[in-house]
């Protein structure tokens, strides 16, 4: 077969494992989080754990699962059967509820009855699970320390040689405020990696076991062909940007990313830089550098456009860096867990400033710019059980130069779906009474910003709220003239009647018949608006 | 007897069972008015007046891809308004900053929100928390009236639960005239985009297509007063055409899943256990894979970018087809397809006003084809020869080097649908014979097998007519389900499944074929480990629990028995089998003489002119052997035996290409 045609063939067939992968996680897990809103990332790597394929999941997971591996990797020998467990962000993780597991794949027959075999690749299956322990319910609390966050795991064996490990697993679910589900969660993660494990050895046994590892180098090679062709198209020179998050939940704000971009298209390299963005703040917006790394990955991968393969082989001509202990490259102990849903939207939102004034007819203006995190925990009083939720709510996509905004969609670093009404009134104690467009909050333009969402929850039962969200005080800019979108806000409905309009990042007890209305921003204008 | 109808873009395809043989009939579509064409068809095959007819259509399909169906309203519960056009929050193109938008199928003022509201109650059944008031419903009424709305989709929460608010809507309209279409009876599942969307398509389609079905059978009874007129619906089964004028979205993939279903019979019949199906007609071509036990019924098909979660065989379409137009890009770059000629004009060789070139006329162009077409349509090659003359020279190439280009440019289309559906869906095509139908599909497969590495082809007898074969064999099938979300007790799931299997009797009784069997129903459930949010289907009968978990280990990897089981959903199938068709007749393999061709002419392949042999297929007996290259005529559809093939006639006179 020519080689261009089983260089794609390949391309496909390990993609599809890792799409496969992501397919059993979805339909077996248990957190709604998992299932209906496909938080989750599901890759396969070579024997160095360089990502060969990873499944059009979320995109925020793109360049930190290659370090879970790596941090598996350095925590000790892997044999077959094992299953390593990690979520810990200091060591290669993003923020705890993102919890990791990495599989070795030998692909001899009989392997491992001969001590020191390295595997031949490795499978990971990430998902978000709905709470991990900590402060509050749902485990996105705001903290001013990682301790507080939740459980932190660093790289453990959660299964050797095909065994659960009973006392890791005990630990872990006395330590979490949904225990079955965690269990059931994990259950479907060993699931997928199981079936990632099992096709690849198919594919071993049909294309001949030395084939495989020749096949995913050539595919990074060709993945970094890609990229420096691209690279070569783009305007010499160094492009700078600055963006800001509003505040870290303590008070301490405006927080600022700086970035400059620097274009080499005679050597067809690119170089990132994060100097000058703030140092790291008590309150858990910090990003730990895979979350930065992942951001440029994305932004690049994008620029890229087309049928490109997901792999590493695409960073190689790129290098990032940021100043250690910013809020762009924590260090220990920062609290983190906005930093993989909040400031890694900043990230690009900094990024495409930068980028726009390279390339100005392929960059959109600023998207809404936060996930909206909504966290709610308590006991349901219908089970008696406990429970916790968690939802990512969309907002208003920036315009482009070619088109307006979409309203009501996730961007950049998420593509989490929504729960739908009918999956969370039988899921928890609770009831959506709005969900709709926010008309007229995408900024105006030649292209108009997307509108944001209104989602409305209402508690059956009194329980744990918490939300993490952005944009509340600085606007989604618009570019080439465009207006910004209309930032956010959250409305707190007590029972008793009234509005009390929340900061941007609180946690509170709030009694059965509050409503929390989440007003999430639009995205900004493109070209100057037409009077 | 039994007449199978399949329209196509611009074939319409039928066959004829009577008396214990199969007879086909090849005319041009009519696309302005499909109903002229089956008229035409019924005429010339002379069908009793009480004949069976069995239709596939692409009114639904044509309807959505061209988005020229109904001004739809739609009713939701206030506060869900914009839930259609939301979506689930999600992008299509994760890494596309200049995707283009999708407009929503309905536009916003036509979107009306009601004060009502249903929650989840015991039993599986909803309960009311905010009444629907009849002062509500005359509100929604007199704002509807003033949104002159062409067809109208009501889908309220929780409404598979508890659908008297959507009934109590349904009657509050009913004065209006217009089509209704309700999202419990439509899709009675959970999750609200889904089956809202489901219930839009159904409405944008509905006036269409009641129009058509309504004509069609009005005609249709006017010259045979007693013969039923049934649809082909995506699932794979057949229902009455009322049903389909009332369920529309169910009939998207109607004349593919004939195609399905054909190829299946014909790929059991020669002992082929895994297949890759490629047809091929004039305007689109329909891809499918399909390994035993089956073609399966998917319930997360996306159709023109909408997800469709009605039952339907999993089929994958591209814009390329004999009619496929050449042009050239901005670039200056030649492109075959997506446009299509279509059967009016058609290609400049059907001599009714063509201009541009398409893929038939390459393959005319370079001795591909026959003189004369099924349809009676004489091919007109000078006139062919003298437009890739002009084409060619403003490249400076020769008229035959552009030809092949636009075939190849062709195939690359097709290549990649085949790969849509096996290689990113983790099947290696290598292990898989292809099997080639529609009127053109046989001219390409030797070039796409070989492109993905495959080593054998089979090309059916009537491949020109496959899709209408399968239609002639389809059961009568009636899928009816409802998410329920009980805990697994018989006793409180046996009262949904009595009440479905009513409703799709009550339905099999009403409109089912003219000599209905009692029908044989099959009830399943759909079982999940409480809290995930996907099921595993399963037959329902003693052991269900214990067939899940086992099951649920076999599909995934893990079971738990220690965990709570949930029921989600309950499923029942009604099937009234159709009389068996006759065999197709068999005859021995002798030790047959070589096969004499009809003719050797010049034929144009891999870059020269080649003298190859043409065979008449009627003429081949079984045991045959035709080495590459040849060419193979028939009524309906040509096959290209590449240089390097070898094809054999099997038993049945289908034709395996080896190499």
């Amino acid at each position: 077969m020519p080689a261009a045609l089983e260089l794609a063939l390949f391309h496909h067939a390990f993609h599809s494992i890792a799409e496969e992968m992501g397919a059993v996680l979805r339909r077996t897990a248990f957190s709604p989080n998992i299932k209906e809103r496909r938080d989750y990332s599901c890759a396969v790597f070579d024997a160095a754990g360089e990502a060969i394929a990873m499944g059009d999941h979320m995109p925020v997971h793109l360049g930190s699962m290659p370090r879970s591996v790596a941090a598996a990797l350095r925590a000790g020998p892997m044999r077959p059967g094992d299953m390593v467990l990690l979520n810990d962000p200091y060591a290669g993780g993003t923020h705890l509820p993102d919890l990791t597991l990495v599989a070795p794949v030998f692909l001899a027959r009989g392997a491992g009855r001969e001590h020191g075999r390295r595997p031949d690749f490795y499978v990971a299956a990430r998902a978000h699970h709905a709470d991990i322990g900590g402060a509050a319910p749902g485990s996105m609390a705001l903290a001013r320390e990682i301790q507080a966050e939740g459980l932190r795991i660093p790289p453990v064996w959660l299964l050797r040689q095909g065994r659960i490990m009973p006392e890791i697993l005990a630990l872990l679910l006395a330590n979490v405020r949904t225990p079955q589900e965690r269990e059931g969660d994990l259950s479907a993660q060993i699931g997928a990696c199981r079936t990632g494990l099992a096709r690849l050895q198919e594919m071993a046994a049909r294309h001949g076991r030395a084939t495989l590892p020749a096949r995913a180098r050539a595919l990074l090679d060709y993945s970094e062909r890609l990229m420096r062709a691209e690279l070569a198209r783009l305007p010499r020179g160094t492009f700078r940007a600055e963006d800001a998050l509003d505040d870290d939940g303590f008070g301490h704000g405006p927080v600022r990313l700086r970035v400059a971009v620097q274009f080499d298209p005679r050597r067809r390299r690119a170089a990132v830089d994060f100097a000058g963005s703030a140092a790291q703040v008590a309150g858990g917006i910090n990003a730990v550098f895979a979350i930065t790394w992942s951001a440029v990955f994305y932004v690049f991968r994008c620029l890229l456009g087309g049928d490109a393969p997901a792999t590493t082989g695409l960073m190689r001509p790129i290098t990032v860096r940021a100043p250690e202990g910013s809020v762009v490259n924590a260090r220990w102990p920062a609290a983190v867990a906005a930093g993989n849903v909040e400031t890694s939207q900043r990230i690009v939102d900094t990024l495409l400033r930068a980028l726009a004034q390279a390339a100005p007819d392929r960059v959109p203006a600023a998207s809404s710019g936060t996930m909206n995190n909504l966290a709610i925990g308590g006991l349901d009083p219908r089970t008696g059980e406990p429970f916790a939720y968690y939802e990512t709510i969309a907002g208003g996509m920036g315009a482009r130069p070619n088109a307006d905004g979409l309203g009501g969609v996730h961007t950049h670093m998420t593509n989490s779906l929504n729960t739908p009404a009918e999956a969370l009134e039988y899921a928890y104690p609770l009831r959506l009474r709005q969900y709709r467009l926010r008309r007229g909050s995408g900024g105006a333009g030649r292209f108009r910003g997307g509108d944001g969402l209104v989602r409305e929850v209402e508690l059956l039962a009194p329980a744990q709220a918490t939300v993490l969200a952005d944009r509340r005080r600085t606007a989604p800019y618009g570019l080439s003239g465009g207006r910004p979108g209309r930032p956010g806000r959250t409305l707190l409905l007590p029972p008793r009647g009234g509005v009390e309009t929340m900061p941007g990042k609180f946690s509170r007890h709030l009694p059965a018949g509050a409503r929390l209305r989440i007003e999430s921003p639009g995205g900004g204008g493109w070209g100057r608006p037409r009077h | 007897m039994r007449i199978a109808i399949d329209t196509g873009g611009t074939f319409t395809d039928c066959l004829r069972e009577h008396a214990g043989r199969i007879d086909a009939l090849k005319l041009p579509s009519t696309p302005g008015d499909p109903a002229r064409a089956i008229l035409a068809a019924l005429r010339q095959l002379e069908a009793a007046p009480d004949c069976e007819i069995r239709h596939g259509t692409t009114v639904g399909t044509n309807t959505l891809l061209e988005r020229s169906g109904a001004r739809v309203a739609l009713v939701t519960t206030a506060g869900f308004e914009d839930v259609i056009e939301i979506g689930r929050q999600a992008r299509r193109d994760l890494y596309n900053w200049l995707a283009e938008p999708e407009p929503c199928l309905v536009a916003r003022r036509m979107r009306l929100g009601v004060d009502e509201r249903v929650a989840p109650g015991p039993g599986g059944r909803g309960r009311v928390r905010t009444p629907l008031r009849p002062a509500e419903l005359r509100r929604l009424r007199s704002r509807l009236r003033a949104l002159h709305p062409e067809s109208i989709a009501v889908s309220l929460l929780f409404s598979f639960a508890y659908p008297a608010h959507e009934r109590a809507i349904a009657a509050a309209l009913a004065g209006l005239g217009v089509p209704l279409s309700l999202s419990h009876q439509v899709l009675p599942e959970f999750r609200e985009y889904e089956r809202a969307t489901a219930t839009v398509i159904n409405a944008y389609l509905a006036p269409r297509m009641r129009h058509y079905l309504r004509n069609l059978e009005a005609a249709v009874s006017r010259g045979w007063p007693r013969a039923r007129l049934q649809v082909m619906q995506s699932s794979g089964g057949i229902l009455s055409a009322a049903a389909a004028a009332r369920e529309p979205v169910r009939t998207l993939l109607s004349g593919p899943a004939g195609g399905v279903l054909g190829a299946w019979r014909v790929a059991r019949q020669a002992g082929l256990r895994q297949v890759l199906c490629f047809d091929m007609g004039g305007t689109s071509t329909d891809v499918a894979l399909i390994a035993a036990p089956g073609p399966r019924p998917a319930v997360e098909s996306v159709i023109a970018g909408l997800p469709v979660a009605v039952p339907m065989l999993e089929i994958h379409t591209v814009g390329a087809g004999g009619g496929s137009i050449g042009w050239r890009d901005r670039g200056g770059a030649w492109q075959a397809g997506p446009r299509s000629a279509g059967a009016d004009p058609g290609p400049i060789a059907y001599g009714r006003g063509g201009r541009e070139l398409t893929v038939t006329d390459a393959h005319l162009l370079l001795g591909h084809l026959p003189g004369r077409l099924a349809a009676g349509l004489e091919l007109d090659r000078e006139r062919v020869a003298a437009a890739f003359a002009r084409a060619a020279r403003a490249d400076k190439i020769v008229p035959e080097a552009l030809a092949e280009a636009l075939l190849r440019l062709a195939e690359a289309r097709m290549e990649k649908a085949l790969r849509v559906v096996s290689l990113e869906r983790g099947h290696d095509p290598r292990g898989f014979a292809l099997l080639a139908f529609g009127g053109a599909g046989p001219l390409h497969a030797c070039a796409l097998a070989r492109a993905l590495g495959m080593r054998r082809v089979l090309v059916p007898r009537l491949c020109g007519l496959l899709s209408a074969y399968g239609m002639l064999a389809a059961d009568w099938v009636r899928d009816e389900s409802r998410t329920v979300m009980l805990a697994p007790d018989p006793a409180l799931i046996e009262p949904h499944l009595r009440e479905l299997e009513r409703a799709a009797r009550a339905m099999l009784h009403r409109e089912g074929p003219a000599k209905t069997n009692a029908g044989l129903a099959l009830p399943s459930v759909d079982l999940r480990y409480r809290g995930q949010g996907y099921e595993l289907n399963l037959d329902w009968g003693p052991d269900f629990v214990a067939r899940f978990h086992r099951a649920h280990r076999r599909r995934y990897g893990y079971a738990d028995p220690r965990r709570a089981v949930e029921v989600a959903g309950v499923r029942l199938r009604l099937i009234a089998a159709a009389p068996p068709l006759p065999a197709p007749p068999r005859s021995r393999p002798s030790r047959a003489a070589p096969p004499q061709p009809l003719e050797r002419r010049r034929v144009f392949l891999q870059g020269r002119w080649r003298l190859t042999p043409v065979y008449e297929r009627e003429t081949l007996a079984p045991g045959q052997r035709l080495p590459g290259p040849a060419l193979v005529f028939e009524y309906s559809a040509t096959t290209l035996i590449e240089p390097g093939w070898q094809a054999r006639v099997n038993p049945r006179g289908d034709l395996l290409l080896e190499r």
